[in-house]
């Protein structure tokens, strides 16, 4: 841990941290990385549009002091995939599950975690449990029966005090879009938390922070009134807490930098355009849209229409040398009914695509069923 | 939801009705309401501060007076009503209800004239034998809850109880010509009396097979006609019955010191005119505490109250012909109070006899025991069989004579029969004004 949270411009080829890694950043998405030498002008491991430029960075000369390992193999990554693609009926030719496989890359994302005194004055409404005793009679046969029943109910008191705690690793976010990263992977289990070691990066990508401790500070007070609202309620004794307000100093501010791993990957839609996938090493969660083939639905329905038009040119075709013939009467008959049958199947695969895709509109987080 | 406080050196400081209170996390003091005043060792003695002499509640002065220097202090208390404090069943206070006063006897020391007193249980005023002041405690009790917290004041004096009494005694022909009202009722004894209240919402759910009357024709080949005739249809019906039961009034005196047939004759009391409790209220007067438990009280609500969901379930019922009736009730947000409540109590002797009489404080209605002139009674008695008789000797007579008082015979006993019944009746209800046989 670290009171140090000053932040300086490191210059574009400038190593740092001791990992041999350099600042660069994508003109598409912003996103500024340190990566190894050999990986710039590679493609944003992001957002996958445009190649990775060097670049200045703004960021903590300190090295990260903590870092959650990856924690999958490639046998449960392969599965993972496997699982994602599968369930898509009409898929872009692009969405396979080795071109992911064969386009992932590992990437550690930073978080911040705060200690901080807190010296204050508090008051809340605590809610106290108890149980109150209630009645059922019931009437049959002439005679009473009388059941008694108990009720749990909650008791709201006033308290004000004092505190002067120390509360230690707030999660904070190191990211503006920390929030959206964290709908996307899930949770992480920040026990699992280890040392930072250089050997634990291996070919992986560092995404740097763009909220310094101090811009970050204001996310992390609420978290630090949410604990000092649960620790009020237990010092009273109380099973529940609401209405807390709390007027204090907070001292002592001790910033330390977690990366989380993921592993993103991407496939190109019908338009060529990137769709990401994001993973979670530690959930084996996998997010991302799974979108169908628009074009590929409209050909297949086309290829059926036109199995059923044939149909029915046959059936027309019977009809009219049922003049001569009066048995090709029901054989018109029938290829008719087959032909509208097979036309109206048609609709199926042009519609399906377009309905599916409206559900990937919110993608949500997939957990694979895997084998460890 | 608290004003926050800071003294003059721009320090914190707690609300000044907060007191601390036990932390359970290093570091963090918690303060809480002060719990109200129990007053435990709080035992009021009221002697004029003028005069020395004994003040007591004064009905038509409103407050704490002297009769000698006219000294008047009123009662620092408003009129809460129906808006007064009532409490759940919880867990603990049905517990430590079951468990009663738990106290035989306390000793009291008399803040006037510094002798130790012995009250009996149940009592929570008394005067000091030593110097007379009155003296007013409601310690008894070990939880806070079961203490009176709430009362309806007197309203109607002694002197317009007496008067009130009087009238009612003197009503009626069957008084006896020599009682003289004024003459027996020398002394009403004012007292407050312990009430529980109950108040509940019921669900009460009926199932029951319901009868509709149809009628339907049949040929009667025997009389070669056609007849009509009434049937019953029987359907299985169920229904939900909602009601509230608001200030159900259950006494907390025992049957063996109050008739409690006479405490439902002088019910209603305005629950309009609850005030809190003061002990000022007390002074000179008479309390008693409970005597019937919380849950004893309870299981009397509840049995009063199953009853009325009864009888609501079966008004629900569109016809009176029901069979195999079931139902249930289900009680909710259930809450008491604990209450005293006025009332006068007068024992007078005529002719030799005890006679209880019970007045209501608050609203004059009059209940009680009256003494009956009983040759008056055999008189009306005789007068009601007399016809009967008087027609059946006529007919006996006429049957002997003329062999023709068949009718007046049978005239005769339908009258003796009817005035059978109404000389039954007449004795019943006489018995009933009495209270004394039966």
């Amino acid at each position: 841990m670290s009171d140090n949270h000053e932040t300086i411009i490191v210059e574009e080829n400038q190593a740092l941290w001791g990992t041999a890694r350099q600042p660069a950043g994508c003109p598409h998405c912003k996103r500024v990385f340190l990566i190894k030498e050999s990986a710039m002008g590679g493609i944003c491991p992001l957002c996958y549009q445009a190649p990775l430029e060097s670049q200045p960075a703004l960021l903590r000369p300190k090295e990260p002091e903590l870092l959650i390992p990856f924690n999958i193999n490639k046998k449960q990554l392969q599965s993972l995939v496997d699982q994602f693609v599968s369930g898509v009926w009409i898929k872009p030719p692009d969405f396979q599950s080795d071109n992911l496989m064969q386009r992932m890359t590992p990437i550690y994302w930073p978080m911040w975690l705060v200690d901080c005194d807190v010296d204050g004055h508090w008051q809340m409404e605590t809610g106290f449990d108890y149980q109150v005793e209630s009645t059922k009679e019931y009437f049959s046969g002439g005679e009473w029966r009388s059941s008694k029943q108990i009720e749990d109910r909650i008791r709201w008191e006033p308290r004000v005090g004092q505190m002067q705690s120390h509360f230690a690793n707030i999660p904070t976010p190191a990211l503006e879009n920390h929030q959206t990263r964290v709908r996307q992977t899930g949770p992480y289990p920040l026990n699992q938390a280890e040392p930072f070691a250089n050997r634990n990066l291996g070919h992986s990508v560092i995404e740097v922070p763009d909220l310094t401790p101090d811009n970050a500070w204001p996310l992390a007070q609420p978290q630090a009134a949410k604990r000092a609202a649960d620790l009020c309620a237990e010092a009273a004794g109380a099973g529940h807490g609401r209405n807390f307000a709390l007027n204090a100093v907070y001292n002592g501010k001790n910033w330390t930098q977690l990366l989380l791993p993921m592993l993103t990957s991407y496939y190109l839609d019908e338009q060529g355009n990137p769709q990401v996938v994001i993973i979670n090493s530690e959930s084996k969660s996998i997010f991302g849209p799974r979108l169908a083939s628009q074009k590929r639905g409209l050909r297949i329905a086309g290829i059926i229409a036109a199995i059923a038009g044939v149909l029915l040119a046959i059936a027309l075709f019977s009809l009219i040398l049922s003049a001569l013939v009066p048995a090709l009467r029901q054989v018109a008959a029938f290829v008719s009914v087959l032909g509208i049958g097979v036309g109206v199947t048609a609709i199926i695969p042009a519609v399906w695509p377009w309905q599916w895709n409206r559900q990937q509109g919110k993608p949500a987080r997939m957990h694979g069923n895997l084998d460890t | 939801m608290m004003t926050e406080k800071h003294n003059s050196s721009g320090l914190w400081s707690p609300p000044e009705n907060f007191i601390q209170v036990n932390s359970q996390v290093p570091g963090v003091i918690v303060y809480a309401p002060k719990p109200p005043e129990t007053d435990k060792d709080d035992i009021k003695s009221y002697t004029c501060p003028n005069c020395g002499a004994n003040i007591a509640y004064d009905v038509s002065a409103g407050g704490v007076a002297c009769e000698y220097c006219g000294y008047v202090a009123p009662v620092p208390s408003m009129t809460i009503g129906k808006a007064a404090d009532e409490f759940e069943f919880t867990l603990e206070t049905v517990s430590q209800s079951k468990q009663g006063w738990g106290i035989e006897r306390q000793v009291l020391h008399c803040d006037s004239c510094g002798g130790e007193l012995s009250i009996a249980p149940g009592n929570l005023t008394t005067t000091c034998p030593f110097c007379a002041s009155n003296q007013v405690n409601v310690t008894t009790s070990m939880e806070e809850t079961l203490r009176p917290r709430y009362l309806v004041p007197f309203k109607i004096s002694r002197e317009d109880a007496t008067q009130l009494a009087a009238d009612w005694l003197g009503k009626g022909w069957f008084r006896p010509k020599e009682l003289n009202p004024n003459a027996v009722l020398r002394r009403f004894n004012g007292i407050y009396l312990p009430f529980w209240t109950f108040d509940t919402a019921i669900d009460a759910r009926w199932k029951a097979q319901v009868g509709y009357e149809k009628t339907v024709r049949h040929y009667n080949a025997a009389q070669k006609r056609w007849e009509t005739r009434k049937k019953i249809d029987w359907r299985w019906e169920d229904g939900d019955v909602y009601f509230n039961v608001d200030d159900l009034l259950i006494t907390g005196s025992s049957s063996r010191q109050i008739n409690h047939n006479y405490l439902e004759k002088i019910k209603p009391y305005n629950m309009g005119e609850l005030v809190a409790y003061e002990p000022d209220y007390l002074a000179g007067w008479q309390a008693q505490a409970y005597q019937t438990t919380l849950t004893e009280a309870w299981e009397d609500a509840k049995r009063i109250i199953r009853e009325q969901a009864k009888i609501a379930c079966h008004q629900d019922i569109p016809t009176h012909h029901v069979r195999n009736f079931s139902m249930s009730a289900d009680f909710a947000d259930e809450s008491w109070r604990y209450i005293l409540l006025p009332v006068y109590l007068a024992t007078y002797r005529f002719e030799n006899e005890p006679y209880q009489l019970i007045l209501n404080g608050q609203t004059g209605a009059v209940a009680g025991q009256k003494p009956v002139a009983w040759w008056k009674v055999w008189l009306v008695i005789a007068a009601l069989l007399s016809p009967g008789m008087i027609l059946g000797f006529v007919g006996v007579t006429l049957t002997l004579l003329a062999d023709a008082g068949a009718g007046a015979i049978a005239l005769g006993v339908i009258a003796f029969v009817i005035g059978l019944i109404l000389s039954m009746l007449l004795y019943q209800k006489i018995t009933r004004l009495e209270g004394k046989r039966g």
